[in-house]
């Protein structure tokens, strides 16, 4: 064993691997013991002892997928692994962390959400890019850099939201003053005089937790699945300028995030 | 250089400063690194383009046939010099005469005295989008690898046999055997894959180093 002892980092072996917990800041291990877990495709990165995975699909999992898995057009993105082993989650070398939900809600960005068991049930928010976790049990998520947990009244800058636990929807916030007047007007239109692209929050009231991340560098998003084509469902029918804008696009100076054709300037 | 003669056997010392920066303590010894990767250095060195990976003709032509090409420079002096690659982690690699494989663009730096070469590695190669060959790291001393987030480092024993998703692969060493699963159904054609449709399945005795970061492979759709 002291063969490959030196300088390198610590070895880890079945045996020495956490279950269920971090085994740093970027690798999340799940043991599994005959047990199940839902899991986003590609994030695993390594495993041991036999784990299969199975598509959503998969005919024997039908039970299960009734009971915890509400997303039917998101299905192609989650596999489910099964078997007895230990096996390794990471997701482009962002942090992860683990979160227990005790009887309880959390909705999060659906790019964000990294694995979860099957206690919990996963439905596709109304707020469109977002899924929610519903029920008690242990779930995976990623962010870049740590997260941070608040509490309401709030307002957050979009590409900081990971999601938010209890509370309910959050809202636009627009900072009104500074786009009105002539002054505003002129800002808006030629992106002089400074735009802190700031302009535009989500605000969170009432009683609950709000989790961000420390930057805005968004997670890629995941299909969420199409909503059914009814009256009254938002993002059904239009092409979505949703809460969240192109993510990683930057906007123009001038354009303030489409904010002047909301206020008809 | 005349001056290190009274070094019998001096090996240069390698440290890590934070996470993304390795640090080389000389004294008239030498070290190969990734060509441009020198950040900073204090003493007197000297910067030689090594061709081909330094490995002469005969490397020089199998890395170009192979496609496994580093562009390596070997740096002599005294004092330190440090080495960083576009602030991805850095990972030490302590060498006792085992070889190490490593894909040639995640080796930074190695001890001099330590041997490179190039080895088919078959499927596995090709499943990370990294091609058949890879580089490997022979000989007694220390090399640095890059990984994208820090590199967990995991042991394979007899009873313990490893799968690796092959994106998240950088290197391993010891005595393993690979073998290449594949997942392939009917189901992953239809469109109802287990999206870890290909791995790298190692036996043996020895590490394996993974990333927390999965580069684009060919297996990563399916």
């Amino acid at each position: 064993m002291s063969q490959y002892a030196g300088a390198g980092p610590t070895v880890h072996d079945p045996m020495t691997l956490p279950s269920d917990d971090n085994i740093n800041n970027y690798t999340f291990c799940v043991e599994l013991k005959g047990s199940q877990w839902f899991l986003q495709k590609g994030k695993m990165i390594a495993y041991y002892g036999s784990i299969d995975f199975n598509g959503i699909g998969h005919g024997r999992l039908d039970r299960l997928v009734r009971t915890s898995f509400h997303s039917p057009l998101h299905a192609s993105d989650w596999v489910v692994a099964e078997g007895s082993g230990k096996m390794l989650l990471a997701d482009r070398a962002f942090d992860v962390n683990s979160y227990d939900l005790e009887d309880g809600n959390l909705t999060i960005r659906s790019g964000n959400l990294l694995a979860f068991q099957p206690t919990l049930a996963l439905k596709q928010s109304i707020v469109p890019g977002f899924l929610t976790l519903i029920g008690t049990g242990k779930f995976v998520a990623a962010s870049n850099g740590p997260v941070v947990f608040m509490e309401p009244p709030i307002r957050v800058d979009p590409q900081a939201l990971v999601g938010w636990a209890d509370c309910p929807s959050p809202c636009h916030h627009y900072d009104h003053g500074y786009m009105t007047g002539l002054m505003g007007g002129l800002r808006a239109m030629t992106g002089l005089g400074g735009a802190s692209g700031e302009e535009h929050q989500f605000e969170f009231v009432g009683a609950g937790t709000v989790l961000l991340q420390s930057s805005e560098t968004l997670m890629a998003e995941q299909a969420t699945g199409a909503v059914p084509h009814q009256a009254g469902v938002p993002g059904s029918g239009v092409p979505s300028t949703g809460p969240s804008p192109q993510s990683g696009v930057p906007r123009l100076p001038g354009q303030l995030g489409d904010l002047q054709r909301r206020f008809g300037l | 250089m005349g001056a290190a003669g009274g070094y019998l056997r001096s090996v240069a010392m390698f440290r890590l400063q934070g996470s993304k920066v390795l640090a080389v303590e000389m004294t008239g010894d030498a070290v190969k690194a990734k060509n441009g990767s020198m950040v900073a250095y204090d003493g007197q060195m000297a910067f030689k383009k090594l061709s081909g990976g330094g490995e002469g003709i005969r490397g020089m032509v199998t890395r170009r046939i192979t496609g496994e090409q580093m562009t390596v420079m070997e740096v002599r002096g005294q004092g330190t010099c440090w080495f960083a690659d576009r602030a991805s982690e850095i990972n030490l690699v302590g060498l006792q005469g085992d070889k190490l494989y490593v894909e040639s663009s995640n080796l930074l730096a190695t001890d001099a005295g330590l041997r490179t070469g190039t080895t088919f590695t078959g499927l596995r190669g090709a499943s990370q989008g990294n091609g058949l060959f890879t580089t490997t790291v022979e000989g007694h001393g220390q090399a640095a690898i890059t990984s994208d987030g820090p590199a967990v480092v995991l042991r394979v024993s007899p009873q313990f046999p490893l799968s690796v998703d092959p994106g998240a692969y950088i290197a391993h060493q010891g005595n393993l055997r690979q073998s290449f699963q594949s997942g392939v159904t009917f189901r992953t054609l239809m469109g109802e894959g287990g999206g870890e449709a290909f791995q790298i399945r190692f036996e043996g005795d020895g590490l394996v180093y993974v990333q927390p970061s999965e580069r684009n492979t060919i297996a990563g759709d399916v």
